[in-house]
């Protein structure tokens, strides 16, 4: 590579600024050097603007102090927390106390040891999971014991300082666990920062898994979130995505279903507006027999707000039997905002049943008028069918007090909001 | 009670010469009524007539061009105000295909709408205990389900229900001028007494009734005091409840050839 390229590649000046970085990960530092950041000329990073990501710094910085009002800003809840700042364990400002549960913090030593840690350089999809392996403090282990229930919540809370943070986590659930996890994305006002955060997930044969992720980054926090799932026979994977917050969100989630009777129920919504953009991207693997998907998203753009759903699903040969569903429904509320979808169905199994629909529009004019001929504001009765727009996305929300908290912020982005509430009573 | 003699009551609603074009076709074509405060009226004719085109330009749908004329309400341009004016004025149009609203709930809308119209005329907001009790008052007129305080706007209903639903607002509503757009269609008898009940309950002088509708039937059990045949954009004869039961039996036809003549 030339001096000149090297100059000019935010990688290479990365692994350059790092390289006294003691220990094992240096390997994956000196690959780092040779690769480029994913751009928009790349399938997977279509949609969004990745450009972003070459502007920032991407060098984790030494942790500042946190600032406790940003993590104090969410609603209480009765749970368990786990609290990770600029992507280290803080186990002062968490309390987990439950049997059958153990949480670890440790760091694999090797790029040849681990190689799925890092995962493949070559490949663009594992770009940034490579470069989080590369910089992550710490790996987080959340496991929960074979037969275990956990009844309370547990939040998961990622806070940006306004630093460049690479969490990591791992979450495994043994044979017939349960819990569920409530994982907050915040920032610290407007502030900058760039959170790159990859999660995987194992969920044993006949475990069940509630997984909220609520995205309420700062005004200019960049946030890519990667969730790699993998369910056993007769497991549940539920996800639910709701991002209101931060500048640029992205979150790619892979659900592989690997043995028989294992179901993944994925819903979500995001409201972007100019200044906040939200892009997911979906990819459903159906690997075994009577395995089941169904998807449910909406999105919301305003002003000069971009988002996107690039959802694809595929049934390998063999997975007969397999039923899945996406659906993925966009609201339109000004004329330079955007939402581009795209759904994709790859079927390698006769026996199966799978349906996908994407639309994009703006309000009903119809449901409009019969809103105003019985006398309600205009602005009211369109901030009203948005919000039953997203209604029935929010109702799925648990426990209640997050589901209220979740739509008080909703309404509290739409005008008239006093007259609203009314209507979520 | 002594009657007030209809002529020197005046018009709660007059319509002069109006010119109504849809995606430049013209629709209306110079049509003229003078509606009173304790009148009902019935407005009869053919498909395309220009009934539903009429029922939604009073009510204020944007989607439609006034070529010429004029309508006041009360005195006032109706013409000029939005929608959501005219329905505080208590004007209540009841539509014919009542739009579905999944996740705005029914009871919420309709209180709603009623503290918009109190707010008009200075009163203030209901109170959420008498509401309830006044809407399930209502439901029991309209023999509805409770079921029905908890859904969406017309989510799921069947169309005797969204009708019933419609009439069911205007009965809390108590507007000045109601509007029916072909309430009765899609409803068996049974469905069409509940709703000529509940239309009914709100006759008063100080209250007008427009039906609009295709059939005679529902002019059974809501006598009209004047009925009209609108056909080519106009209404072309007007008469008592005779001419309702005249052209149930001889068609329309007979009054074209004789406008025409």
């Amino acid at each position: 590579m030339s001096a000149r390229a090297e100059s000019t590649s935010p990688l290479a000046r990365l692994a350059g600024a790092l390289a006294s970085t003691p220990g094992a990960r240096k390997l994956a530092l000196a690959a780092l050097a040779e690769l480029a950041l994913p751009n928009s000329r790349d399938d997977a990073w279509k949609y969004g603007a990745t450009r972003l990501l070459d502007r920032r710094d991407l060098a984790p910085l030494a942790p500042k102090p946190v600032d406790l009002a940003a993590l104090n800003a969410r609603p209480a809840l009765d749970a368990h927390r786990i609290v990770l700042v600029d992507g280290r364990l803080r186990p002062d400002l968490g309390s987990l106390d439950a049997p059958g549960v153990t949480l670890t913090d440790d760091l694999p030593s090797d790029l040849s040891t681990d190689p799925a840690f890092f995962g493949d350089p070559q490949s663009v999809d594992d770009r940034l999971r490579f470069l989080n392996g590369a910089l992550c403090p710490s790996r987080v282990t959340l496991a929960i014991a074979a037969d275990t229930c956990i009844e309370r919540p547990i939040e998961i809370v990622l806070i940006a300082t306004g630093n460049t943070a690479y969490p990591r986590l791992v979450v495994e659930l043994g044979q017939h666990a349960s819990v569920s996890l409530i994982e907050w994305h915040l920032g610290v006002g407007s502030t900058e920062s760039l959170m790159i955060a990859h999660e995987d997930i194992h969920l044993a044969a006949g475990a069940t898994l509630h997984h909220a992720t609520l995205e309420q980054s700062g005004s200019r926090a960049l946030a890519f979130g990667d969730i790699r799932a993998r369910l056993a026979a007769d497991s549940h994977y539920r996800h639910q995505w709701v991002a209101l917050g931060g500048q640029h969100n992205r979150l790619d989630l892979q659900v592989s279903l690997e043995g028989a009777g294992a179901h993944a129920t994925l819903t979500g919504l995001f409201m972007a507006d100019t200044g906040s953009d939200h892009h997911l991207r979906t990819r459903i693997e159906h690997r075994a027999a009577h395995t089941g998907s169904d998807q449910r998203y909406r999105g919301v753009a305003g002003g000069r707000g971009r988002g996107s759903y690039d959802g694809k699903i595929v049934v390998h040969p063999g997975a007969q039997k397999t039923s899945s569903r996406q659906s993925s429904r966009n609201l339109l509320l000004g004329r330079e905002a955007e939402i581009d979808t795209r759904p994709q169905l790859e079927i390698n199994a006769d026996d199966v049943k799978c349906s996908h629909g994407a639309t994009t529009g703006t309000l009903d004019p119809q449901m409009e008028f019969y809103l105003l001929s019985r006398g309600l504001d205009p602005n009211a009765a369109r901030a009203l069918l948005t919000y039953a727009f997203v209604g029935d996305i929010l109702k799925d929300l648990k426990p209640a007090a997050l589901r209220q908290a979740i739509e008080t912020q909703v309404l509290t982005r739409l005008p008239d909001a006093a007259l609203l509430r009314e209507f979520v009573a | 009670m002594t009657m007030t003699p209809p002529a020197s009551n005046p018009p709660l609603l007059d319509i002069r010469d109006l010119v109504v074009s849809v995606q430049g076709r013209k629709v209306l074509n110079g049509l003229n009524l003078t509606v009173r405060a304790g009148e009902v009226h019935a407005i009869m004719g053919p498909n395309g007539a220009g009934k539903s085109t009429l029922s939604n330009v009073l009510a204020g749908r944007a989607d439609y061009t006034i070529e010429g004329g004029q309508v006041h309400y009360h005195g006032e341009d109706l013409l000029s105000l939005p929608a959501e004016q005219r329905a505080r004025r208590g004007l209540f149009l009841g539509f014919q295909y009542p739009v579905e609203i999944p996740g705005v709930n029914n009871v919420y809308l309709l209180k709603a709408a009623l503290n918009a119209r109190r707010l008009q005329q200075g009163l203030p907001e209901v109170d959420a205990f008498e509401f309830l009790a006044l809407v399930r008052d209502k439901m029991k007129l309209m023999q509805m389900d409770e079921s029905f305080l908890h859904r969406g706007v017309n989510e799921g209903f069947s169309g005797g229900e969204k009708k019933r639903n419609e009439i069911l607002q205007m009965t809390v509503l108590e507007p000045t001028l109601a509007i029916l757009d072909e309430t009765d269609s899609g409803l068996d008898i049974d469905a069409l007494k509940v709703v000529a009940n509940g239309v009914n309950s709100l006759k008063g002088p100080d209250r007008a009734i427009v039906l609009v509708t295709h059939y005679q039937r529902l002019l059974d059990h809501i006598v009209p005091d004047h009925v009209h045949v609108l056909a080519a954009g106009r209404i072309l004869k007007s008469g008592d409840r005779h001419l309702a039961l005249e052209l149930e039996r001889r068609g329309y036809d007979w009054v074209l050839e004789e406008a025409a003549a």
